[in-house]
């Protein structure tokens, strides 16, 4: 899978999380995976379908969850993963994906997203379409989260 | 599906008028109309229109505000805002607050009435596909099960899914796309799983990653299938399914999506299987 499949979200995570509350962001790693992933904590599940096909998963600990959460909900105390602070995250992954695909249209790719799956939980292992998984790893403010991408193979 | 019904909201009696006839003369109802901030809360909580249209400037508020107000009121109402102003800037900010066209003074009848049939077109598809898909998902489970196992499978219980709840074990997830975006999610225990894994293949699955690609293919036809069922019926919704994804985990939860979507509970030979699927009301797609 071509690496220039990653810009896209790296700048839709740069134009997204400030408007979100963030005051800066940034790529700490990319790695290329298998078709595995393991997470404990929160995984959000999007599909994608159009001239490329595949799937984004977020990966973000519970403790980034909740931080993530509480910045997006103008600072009020996050303590549990409750219904509100899942219904942030979700709505996160959708505005990042969104203008990920809105990105991918400036290259002439034209791609359509699903609805967001929200799961959480330990040792989470999700098993992805294609053989391998780019991982990047992002910041904002210092808080961690993992957008693994995986498109089909002829990508 | 019966005549649309509309609240016009504009501080001028004259293009109230204006706007009034055109409506009528297309065969629209207009059923209030209003020029502040609290005579569009009350009339459109008490009349519950289909369709707002929505003048820009007003005295003591503006049409987005009002707008705000309106779909806190029924987030499903529809508003078009109908202003002498029109730039970029104001059209952006329109659409950040849902409004779902944007018609400039003076009117042009065949401009509104377009975007007003355009509107209602969508929501009689969307309230469609809400009568449709499920029995299409449930056939596709069912029909996929006889066809892959030559098993029979009893549906037993059917519920709104606004809760969330403890996976049984193993969760295939499948982001559907096309006039309007959902999923379909189907969740078992780790044995139903191996079973139903085992039925497929006719033999036993020889490890986790077998079991797990089986169900990935079983679910992508289930899913493919009623998508077709769907699409056969009604061309304009294009639905097409992303690629399974398949999670387990320890005390792994499901989140309630924040749209409404239906579960049902089948048994099998293998077990029990949970199919969940929905779709969102779409995002007004802008002429």
């Amino acid at each position: 899978m071509d690496v220039k499949y990653v810009n896209p979200f790296i700048e839709s995570f740069a134009i997204v999380m400030p408007q979100l509350g963030f005051a800066s962001t940034q790529k700490t790693g990319i790695a290329v995976k298998g078709r595995e992933i393991v997470n404990t904590g929160v995984v959000i599940v999007l599909g994608i379908v159009g001239e490329i096909k595949g799937n984004i998963v977020y990966a973000i600990d519970y403790d980034s969850a909740k931080k993530i959460a509480s910045i997006m909900m103008m600072g009020m105390p996050v303590t549990e993963l409750d219904e509100m602070a899942q219904s942030a995250l979700s709505e996160l992954t959708n505005m990042l994906t969104a203008n990920a695909a809105t990105a991918f249209s400036n290259i002439g790719i034209i791609i359509d997203i699903s609805t967001p799956t929200l799961l959480y939980g330990d040792n989470i292992s999700i098993k992805m379409s294609s053989e391998k998984v780019l991982s990047v790893k992002l910041q904002a403010d210092d808080i961690p989260l993992e957008v693994n991408i995986s498109f089909e193979n002829n990508h | 599906m019966g005549k649309v019904k509309i609240v016009i909201v504009d501080d001028s009696s004259f293009s109230i008028a204006f706007i009034r006839n055109i409506l009528e003369e297309n065969g629209f109802e207009v059923i209030g109309e209003a020029g502040t901030l609290d005579e569009v809360k009350e009339v459109v909580a008490d009349k519950k229109p289909t369709l707002v249209t929505m003048d820009m400037t007003l005295p003591g508020t503006d049409g987005l505000e009002c707008t705000r107000a309106i779909h806190k009121i029924d987030k499903n109402i529809k508003v078009i805002v109908i202003s002498s102003m029109m730039d970029e800037e104001i059209v952006r900010e329109a659409k950040d607050n849902n409004v779902s066209a944007y018609i400039q003074k003076p009117v042009d009848t065949d401009e509104l009435v377009t975007a007003i049939n355009r509107i209602t077109a969508t929501e009689e598809l969307y309230d469609y596909l809400q009568d449709e898909y499920f029995a299409a998902f449930k056939e596709g489970l069912l029909d996929g099960v006889n066809r892959m196992t030559k098993t029979l499978l009893t549906y037993k219980e059917e519920y709104p899914f606004n809760k969330e709840h403890a996976s049984a074990g193993i969760t295939v997830i499948i982001g559907i796309i096309g006039k309007f975006s959902g999923r379909m999610l189907v969740d078992m225990s780790k044995e139903t799983a191996n079973k139903l894994a085992g039925a497929l293949l006719r033999r036993e699955p020889k490890d986790i990653n077998e079991m797990i690609a089986a169900l990935a293919e079983f679910a992508n036809i289930i899913s493919g299938n009623a998508c077709s069922i769907l699409n056969k019926k009604s061309k304009a919704l294009g639905l097409r399914v992303a690629p399974p994804s398949i999670l387990h985990g320890d005390e792994v939860h499901i989140s309630a999506p924040d749209f409404s979507t239906m579960t049902a509970k089948a048994d099998t030979d293998y077990g029990e299987i949970l199919l969940n699927a929905g779709f969102k009301r779409g995002e007004e797609k802008w002429m």
